[in-house]
C-alpha cells in the first residue's frame, strides 16, 4: 500500500511538472504596457495546477575584468506565469541573465546573453535544471562587445 | 470588478502599504476606466504642486481676531452679510460647474542656436520648427514629443483621457509612459496609437512616411487597416493608403524589398522565424488563394498553437488571429 501511494505521488509530481521550461520574448509578448521598458519577458510552461512555479533571476557579468553578480527582481505581469526582467545591472561590461525556476520537484534554468540591442535569443540556452557556473561562464564569453543599452 | 478610483491619490502619493499598492498596480493593468482616472488624478496633483503659495495679508488676522468672542460685545447676527456671502458662493459654484472647462495647455520648449524659449500650447494651435530649430512638447503628465527640424505639429486634444496631435510633415520622437490608447498622432495617412512606447514617426507632406519603434509597441491604423509594430520593427506608411506590412529592422534586405514590391514568393522564401510578424500581417492582406500559402509558411517556421485552426485562420476569424498573434509574439 505504501509503495503504491509513493508511486502515485511520484507520478503526480512528474505530471504536474512534465516538461517544465522557460520561454523568453520581447516585451510585446507580455501584452502588458507596464513591461514596455523591460529587457525581456519570460514565461514558464509545463507547470500544472495546483503546483505554482517559483522563479528567480540573477545578472552575471564581467566589468573591467572583474566578475560581478547582481540579484534581480522578477516582476509579474498581467498575464499568468509571465514575468518581466528590467535592467538594474551596470551598463558597462558583458552581461547575461541567469533564470532559475522550480515547479514541485522539477527544475528549469536558462542563460540569456544581453547585447547592445537587448537580449540575444539565438545565443540563449535552456536547461532542465539551474545553469552550472561553467555554463554561465561559457555564456558570458558569447556576449558581443559593446555593453548593453 | 471593484474599481480603485478612491485610492488613486494615496497610491500616487506613496501613502499606501506595499501590498495595497501592488494590488492597485495589478488592477490598473487591465481596467481602462481606472487607467483614465489615474492619469487625471496624477495630472491634477501635479497642477496642485505647481500652485504658488501666497502669504495672507496681515489685515486678515486682525479681522479674525476682532471677530473672536472675548473681543466682541454681544451683537445681532448679520443676516444681510451672510445672505450676500451665500449668494456669492452659489454664483461661484454655478459658474464652476456650468462654465465650459478650459482645455489644459502643454509646455513647449523651443531650441534654436542653443537659445531656449518656453511657452505653452493649447488645442487648435500649431507649432512648426525651422531648419535650425527643434522643440519638445511635454505631453501632459504622460511623456514628451520631440520635434526634429522642419516639422509641423498641431495639438488636437489635451484631455487626461485623450492626448492627440496631428503631424502634418516632418519627424517626431515620442516617448510615452501611460496606459495604452491615451496618446495618438494623426497623420495624413493614418493614426499612430500608443500602446506604451517610444518611437520615431516621419511623414512627408504627401502623407507617406515611416514609423520606427524603439520601445514597447505601437498600433498604426487607417480606415480599418491596422499594423502592430513592436520594438525593433518599422512600418512604411503609404500616402493615403495607410500602414504597410511591419518588418523587423534586422530582416534581410531581400525580404524588405519583397514586402515593398508585394513579391509573395520571395517574402515566403526569405522569411525567418522572427519574420512571422510580417507574415501574420500578410494573412489579411492577400487573397484567399495566397492566404493558405502564408499560413503554411508560418506553420513551417513555428508550431501552430492549440486553438488555432487552419480553416478559421484562412477565414480571418478575429479571435483565432488574435490568439495566434499572441503566441507568435513570443518569437518576435
Amino acid at each position: 500500500m505504501f509503495r503504491f501511494t509513493f508511486a502515485a505521488c511520484a507520478c503526480m509530481a512528474l505530471a504536474l511538472a512534465d516538461g517544465f521550461t522557460f520561454n523568453i520574448g520581447s516585451p510585446v509578448a507580455s501584452q502588458d504596457f507596464q513591461s514596455k521598458t523591460a529587457v525581456f519577458v519570460f514565461r514558464t510552461q509545463g507547470c500544472v495546477e495546483p503546483a505554482k512555479p517559483q522563479v528567480s533571476a540573477r545578472a552575471e557579468g564581467i566589468v573591467n575584468g572583474a566578475r560581478q553578480s547582481v540579484s534581480l527582481k522578477v516582476v509579474t505581469t498581467a498575464q499568468p506565469n509571465v514575468y518581466a526582467v528590467y535592467q538594474t545591472w551596470p551598463r558597462a561590461g558583458d552581461w547575461i541573465v541567469s533564470l532559475q525556476g522550480t515547479c514541485g520537484d522539477a527544475r528549469a534554468g536558462a542563460v540569456v546573453p544581453i547585447g547592445p540591442k537587448g537580449f540575444i535569443r539565438e545565443l540563449s540556452k535552456f536547461f532542465p535544471r539551474p545553469a552550472t557556473p561553467a555554463e554561465i561562464e561559457a555564456s558570458l564569453k558569447t556576449v558581443p562587445p559593446g555593453g548593453n543599452k | 470588478m471593484r474599481h480603485v478610483a478612491s485610492q488613486l491619490a494615496a497610491h500616487i502619493d506613496g501613502r499606501l502599504a506595499p501590498a495595497s499598492s501592488q494590488q492597485i498596480q495589478e488592477h490598473l493593468r487591465t481596467c481602462e476606466r481606472c487607467q483614465a482616472e489615474y492619469v487625471e488624478v496624477k495630472q491634477g496633483m501635479e497642477w496642485m504642486d505647481r500652485l504658488p503659495l501666497i502669504e495672507a495679508p496681515a489685515s486678515l488676522w486682525t479681522s479674525i481676531e476682532a471677530g473672536l468672542p472675548h473681543h466682541q460685545a454681544p451683537r445681532r447676527i448679520p443676516w444681510a452679510w451672510l445672505a450676500t456671502a451665500a449668494a456669492a458662493m452659489f454664483a461661484f459654484a454655478a459658474y464652476w460647474l456650468l462654465a465650459p472647462a478650459k482645455a489644459p495647455t502643454w509646455e513647449v520648449t523651443r531650441t534654436e542656436n542653443s537659445t531656449q524659449r518656453i511657452s505653452r500650447i493649447a488645442p487648435g494651435q500649431w507649432i512648426e520648427t525651422s531648419a535650425r530649430s527643434r522643440a519638445t512638447i511635454k505631453v501632459g503628465a504622460i511623456g514628451s514629443l520631440d520635434l526634429k527640424p522642419n516639422t509641423r505639429v498641431e495639438v488636437i486634444a489635451t484631455q487626461p483621457g485623450e492626448h492627440r496631435v496631428a503631424l502634418a510633415h516632418g519627424e517626431i520622437h515620442a516617448s510615452i509612459s501611460a496606459p495604452p490608447r491615451l496618446f495618438f498622432v494623426d497623420t495624413p495617412s493614418g493614426t499612430a496609437i500608443d500602446l506604451g512606447c517610444e518611437y520615431d514617426l516621419k511623414t512627408a507632406a504627401d502623407g507617406s512616411g515611416l514609423l520606427q519603434v524603439s520601445k514597447g509597441w505601437v498600433q498604426f491604423e487607417w480606415n480599418g487597416l491596422e499594423s502592430l509594430v513592436p520594438a525593433g520593427a518599422s512600418c512604411q506608411i503609404r500616402a493615403h493608403a495607410g500602414p504597410g506590412i511591419p518588418y523587423f529592422d534586422d530582416a534581410p534586405e531581400s525580404l524588405k524589398l519583397a514586402l515593398d514590391q508585394g513579391a509573395l514568393e520571395k517574402i515566403l522564401s526569405e522569411s525567418r522565424v522572427r519574420d512571422t510578424l510580417s507574415l501574420w500581417h500578410l494573412l489579411s492582406r492577400v487573397d484567399a488563394d495566397a492566404r493558405g500559402r502564408v499560413f503554411d509558411r508560418i506553420a513551417a517556421l513555428t508550431p501552430v498553437p492549440q486553438g488555432v485552426s487552419r480553416e478559421q485562420a484562412l477565414q480571418l476569424d478575429p479571435d483565432t488571429l488574435k490568439r495566434w498573434r499572441e503566441d507568435l509574439a513570443w518569437t518576435w
